[in-house]
């Protein structure tokens, strides 16, 4: 197999209860990253998130709606095929920090969107049922389009002279 | 298109954690949820007990029952509910400082008590809610401290051992940066019947910066899971303590056993009329 994928996905109900998941997991994280920042009072960051969950509910909705005309399997969360911890669009939790910059977080949701990408492109490569192939490949020409987005973001949006973050109480180590 | 009756997301509070961005506790949060989910466990049928510690807020991220108590004393809290609530799905969540320095005592007696209750201990080796101090899992060494500029020079806490010693009848260790593997051994310890505890090493970035480096420290145990003490202690003995998996399990008689009442409530209330 490849290097997002531990196995065969072999069945168009069992790729999309895939590709719900991802999105759907992706989105939620997203949210609780946003929330998780505005904790920390890093309000730059957290609205950047809450905007890239709105675009990621859109994306898990789409999914939904391919899904509506099939039975999707139940499948625990450890058996999900992909060769990550966590979804590959998922930011892993230890990936953030409370200072982290919004050009930063920009390339976290770049990294996130190019493993999604890979991960359908891989599918689409890889499975051995050609309905499935058809439509991973087609949901990885949309996961590029969210890909050439967050470029186009870091490139023309995302001022490189953004002044870092400062804790004026920082953590008491190390010294 | 089939919808699962009750989601992971569906167990969280509205309560935002304030826990820092990028600790381990998220992941655990998240293994939590969706091990309920999971198990199709119904909100009302679940309690989470804790202690104090940035752990200890747990119960409060989690729609469910909950009780956050006292520093340490998470584990009788648990067995008191269990007990008069043997219905109930209990779960203990707390951090190294709670549950093995001031909660020690009461871990020790929970394991050989056995009681049908899973403790979940999230270990970063460091107190973090009052800012970095040493805890018992910390490495004798670490100097990165006020309190302990040439580090604690004393031996680390080895949980998994000791629970074993005293008499826990499952015992696993996990990771936070595995949540698919957490989530599975959250599974299996909730539904082992008997105390069955579960160290998590849970990374806190922002005093423990080293610990980013246990991401290509854990592993699996060398061995597969064994229902004999003595085969354990071996494989625990030979770990370097970051071995992942179900190091302990065996099905032992859980207490307080099934007994006939020796008296009535009424029986007993009558003894009190004046």
């Amino acid at each position: 197999m490849s290097d997002l994928l531990s196995d065969d996905i072999s069945s168009v109900p069992e790729f999309l209860a895939h590709a719900l998941e991802m999105e759907v997991e992706s989105a939620e994280r997203y949210r609780e990253l946003a929330d998780n920042m505005e904790v920390h009072n890093n309000s730059v960051v957290a609205a950047l998130f809450r905007r890239l969950s709105v675009e990621g509910d859109a994306h898990a909705e789409q999914v939904k709606q391919r899904a509506k005309k099939y039975k999707l399997p139940s499948i625990a969360p450890w058996d999900f095929k992909w060769a990550c911890p966590d979804g590959p669009e998922s930011a892993a939790m230890d990936d953030v920090h409370y200072l982290m910059s919004r050009r930063q977080a920009v390339q976290l949701s770049l990294h996130n969107e190019i493993r999604g990408h890979d991960f359908y492109r891989q599918v689409a490569v890889g499975s051995s049922d050609a309905e499935v192939r058809g439509i991973a490949a087609e949901m990885a020409e949309e996961e590029a389009t969210h890909v050439a987005m967050l470029r186009d973001w870091l490139t023309r949006e995302i001022d490189d002279q953004q002044p870092s973050l400062v804790d004026l109480d920082p953590p008491n180590t190390p010294e | 298109m089939v919808v699962a009756a009750i989601k992971a997301k569906d167990y969280k509070s509205g309560v935002k954690p304030i826990w820092c961005p990028g600790c381990g506790h998220f992941a655990i949060l998240a293994a939590i949820t969706r091990a309920l989910a999971y198990l199709e466990l119904q909100k009302e049928q679940v309690s989470l007990i804790s202690g104090i510690g940035c752990s200890s807020r747990l119960p409060a991220y989690v729609d469910s029952y909950g009780f956050h108590g006292l520093h340490g004393r998470a584990l009788p809290l648990a067995t008191g509910l269990k007990v008069a609530r043997p219905d109930l799905t209990v779960l203990v969540a707390g951090g190294d400082g709670d549950g093995f320095s001031i909660g020690g005592n009461h871990f020790l007696h929970a394991c050989r008590r056995n009681i049908d209750m899973t403790y979940i201990a999230m270990d970063n080796r460091v107190y973090g809610m009052t800012k970095g101090q040493a805890s018992p899992t910390t490495a004798p060494d670490w100097s990165h401290s006020k309190m302990t500029p040439h580090g604690t020079g004393v031996r680390r806490f080895q949980p998994a051992a000791i629970a074993l010693a005293a008499g826990a009848t499952f015992i696993a260790r996990g990771y936070s940066g595995d949540p698919k593997g957490l989530t599975r051994m959250l599974v299996d310890a909730i539904t082992h019947p008997g105390f069955s505890f579960l160290h998590v090493l849970s990374p806190c970035l922002i005093f423990r910066p080293d610990q980013r480096s246990w991401k290509g420290e854990v592993h699996a145990f060398a061995a597969e899971t064994s229902d004999e003490p003595v085969a354990a202690a071996q494989q625990i003995h030979a770990d370097d303590g970051m071995g992942l998996g179900i190091v302990y399990a065996e099905r032992l008689p859980v207490w307080p056993p099934r007994q006939e009442p020796t008296a009535t409530l009424a029986t007993l209330e009558k003894e009190f009329l004046v």
